[in-house]
């Protein structure tokens, strides 16, 4: 991973401000979640604007030039249009051409799916340079009143890219990656509508009875995360003879606070080595990991050597996880 | 090492009326039903169990329901325990696409068997109207899966390239819902004007398919270090037949194309596969041949495929 880069809009909302919409208070969502604001964008702004900027910012970073990029890969829950993917649309944004293009829709693992794919491209050496995107507007596809404030009081906009590039140190890099899902449990955490299994796709009951907006059936979510997150990240190390005393570092996938100190509780991580940024931005689905992980790495959190650990669960449910000897 | 095609299959729902002309329609199910027994019979084929696959590649741009993806809905279905489960939108290179990304983990090494599955049912989001049905008419529903493996032999995936330019993504898209539209992504108003329904831009996707099918063959073929006149089979799929047909003509491979949008409506991600799949249970291609696969369309995205089977 050559770099990393964020891009989140400038409109804040805070707690305090969901509660003019809908009957929730900041004491109520904080104790929830953990959360305390999140960012919103605002006027013609899509999940590839977003990207576009961060995408630019991480190349800069990485000193690779845009037009080696071999392959972009946008994993993302809320595309800027119904179809084609957001990959496209970045692609445009960047003045890019010929490259293929394609999004990733795993949902909150999105980034860790996309990363896989990105390790796998660049390792085989088909590609000598994977951008890799997680992006989301959120804000546009939420229940903002009482009837959807379960949800809706979650989730923030975001983005952020990083560059994939050859890791000529084979004890370096990304060590591994693990991915899994469990479809059974598809309908915990969804977006029903349109899709194809109703005929037709689209109506306007549909769309009057809120269909149009996630559902989340919350404590199905957390029973499960909080199984399947040790889990994972227990494989990852396992992979390697590795143990939890090893790692430097631990970023989860920015679901829940609570979620994540029960995690890191449970596989007996001390608090310093997990890194949580939920409070200023919520859940960011597929952007949530590498907001993260570039916020770390500008706090110091992340050194030469250091052994980090990303993790995710969400929707589908998918979950996953990856090694990283930076 | 390369990554072996070990079964193939495929379904489509019967005929059904598609303003005016017969598709393939799915009455009822979403895009992971269809894609049941097409995986059923590609496994059948390879002569592997639904335990031994270890990730599943969905290339689609309808899913079951807006998310999760469609390989999660799927997964289940075909109770494949708590295996990744991976949902490509890469429109009607879809299939190339999620080749490419499940040949990378077979030759990395990451997974033994990959099953990548294609499907679409595109017809509850069509137009039937007077308005809609110039598109609709253009597209059936269908499902198609491959079972893949390392190669034991020569045989197998000798290229696949992949391609998009994203410049024209609003040439065939279909806008709503859409992210990007503040407050809510979706209107009741919105909804009135059929900004939901797939667009078309007939003259310009006719052109980049004739432009960029042709180029992209020889992309593949140069990479798999093949010459034209050793294919086998050609399959090309775009969403105008006559576009093939032309590309076609061009290459002077006629004989040896199949044009899937011809005999089934373009079936997006599922065109190729479910073409060739059908090709091989009607013994007209057989164990050894060559075959190239190219397909172009929205995003605009495109791509080829050199495979011994």
């Amino acid at each position: 991973m050559l770099s990393v880069a964020r891009c989140v809009p400038d409109k804040v909302v805070t707690n305090d401000d969901l509660a003019v919409l809908m009957e929730t208070s900041d004491e109520w969502i904080q104790q929830r979640t953990g959360i305390k604001q999140r960012h919103y964008s605002e006027g013609d702004t899509g999940a590839a604007d977003l990207g576009a900027r961060a995408a630019a910012e991480a190349l800069e970073r990485a000193g690779v030039r845009a037009h080696d990029i071999g392959c972009i890969i946008f994993a993302t829950l809320s595309p800027d249009y119904d179809m084609p993917s957001s990959a496209c649309v970045l692609q445009a944004r960047m003045g890019l051409a010929g490259m293929p293009a394609f999004d990733v829709r795993n949902q909150c693992s999105g980034f860790l799916y996309g990363l896989a794919i990105a390790n796998a491209y660049v390792k085989n050496g088909t590609f000598d340079h994977v951008l890799l995107v997680g992006g989301e507007i959120h804000s546009t596809g939420l229940d903002l009143t009482t009837r959807g404030r379960e949800v809706g009081v979650i989730f923030g906009d975001g983005a952020a890219a990083v560059v994939i590039g050859p890791e000529p140190d084979r004890q370096r890099g990304i060590l591994s990656t693990h991915l899994h899902a469990e479809g059974r449990f598809a309908e915990m955490l969804w977006l029903e509508s349109p899709g194809s299994r109703e005929r037709p796709r689209l109506t306007e009951d549909m769309i009057a009875e809120g269909r149009i907006f996630p559902k989340m059936r919350g404590r199905e979510v957390f029973r499960q995360a909080v199984t399947r997150f040790p889990e994972v990240i227990r494989e990852a190390l396992d992979a390697h003879d590795l143990t939890v005393a090893d790692l430097d570092l631990f970023i989860p996938h920015q679901a829940n606070q609570r979620i994540s100190q029960m995690v890191a509780m449970g596989l007996e991580l001390p608090e310093e080595k997990l890194f949580t940024n939920i409070e200023r931005y919520g859940n960011t689905t597929a952007a949530s990991i590498p907001i993260a992980l570039s916020e770390a790495i500008e706090a110091g959190k992340v050194r030469e050597g250091s052994l980090i650990c990303l993790a995710a669960f969400g929707a589908g449910f998918t979950w996953g996880s990856a090694l990283i000897r930076w | 090492m390369r990554t072996a095609l070990l079964g193939m299959g495929h379904h489509l729902p019967p005929l059904g009326d598609a303003a005016g002309v017969k598709r393939p329609i799915a009455e009822t199910g979403g895009t992971s039903d269809l894609a049941r027994p097409a995986a059923e019979a590609a496994l059948a084929r390879a002569g592997a169990s639904t335990d031994e696959v270890d990730f599943i590649v969905f290339a689609t741009m309808t899913p079951d329901v807006t998310f999760p993806g469609a390989a999660c809905f799927f997964q289940h279905k075909l109770a494949c325990g708590t295996i990744g489960s991976l949902d490509v939108r890469a429109q009607c290179a879809g299939f190339l696409f999620g080749l490419s990304v499940a040949d990378q983990f077979i030759r990395l090494g990451t997974y033994r068997r990959v099953l990548l599955v294609a499907a679409e049912v595109m017809s509850p989001g069509l137009e039937y109207s007077e308005r809609g049905a110039p598109v609709a008419r253009l597209f059936g529903d269908g499902a198609a899966a491959v079972v893949l493996g390392p190669a034991g032999g020569d045989g197998g995936l000798s290229s696949v390239v992949i391609h998009a330019d994203g410049r024209h993504y609003d040439r065939f898209w279909c806008e709503y819902p859409s992210s990007r539209q503040h407050p809510v992504r979706m209107t009741l108003e919105d909804f009135r004007e059929g900004r939901h329904f797939p667009f078309l831009d007939f003259e310009t996707v006719r052109q980049f398919g004739a432009a960029t099918l042709p180029a992209v063959i020889d992309e593949s073929l140069a990479a798999a270090g093949v010459d034209r006149d050793r294919i086998d089979r050609f399959v090309l799929g775009h969403v105008f037949p006559d576009v093939v047909d032309q590309v076609a003509d061009q290459m002077g491979v006629s004989a040896k194309v199949l044009n899937p949008s011809r005999q089934y409506g373009h079936l997006v991600a599922a065109s190729l596969p479910v073409s060739l799949s059908a090709a091989v249970a009607a013994g007209e291609i057989g164990p050894g041949a060559t075959v190239c696969l190219a397909a172009c369309g929205a995003g605009f995205t495109w791509g080829a495929a050199v495979v011994q089977l």
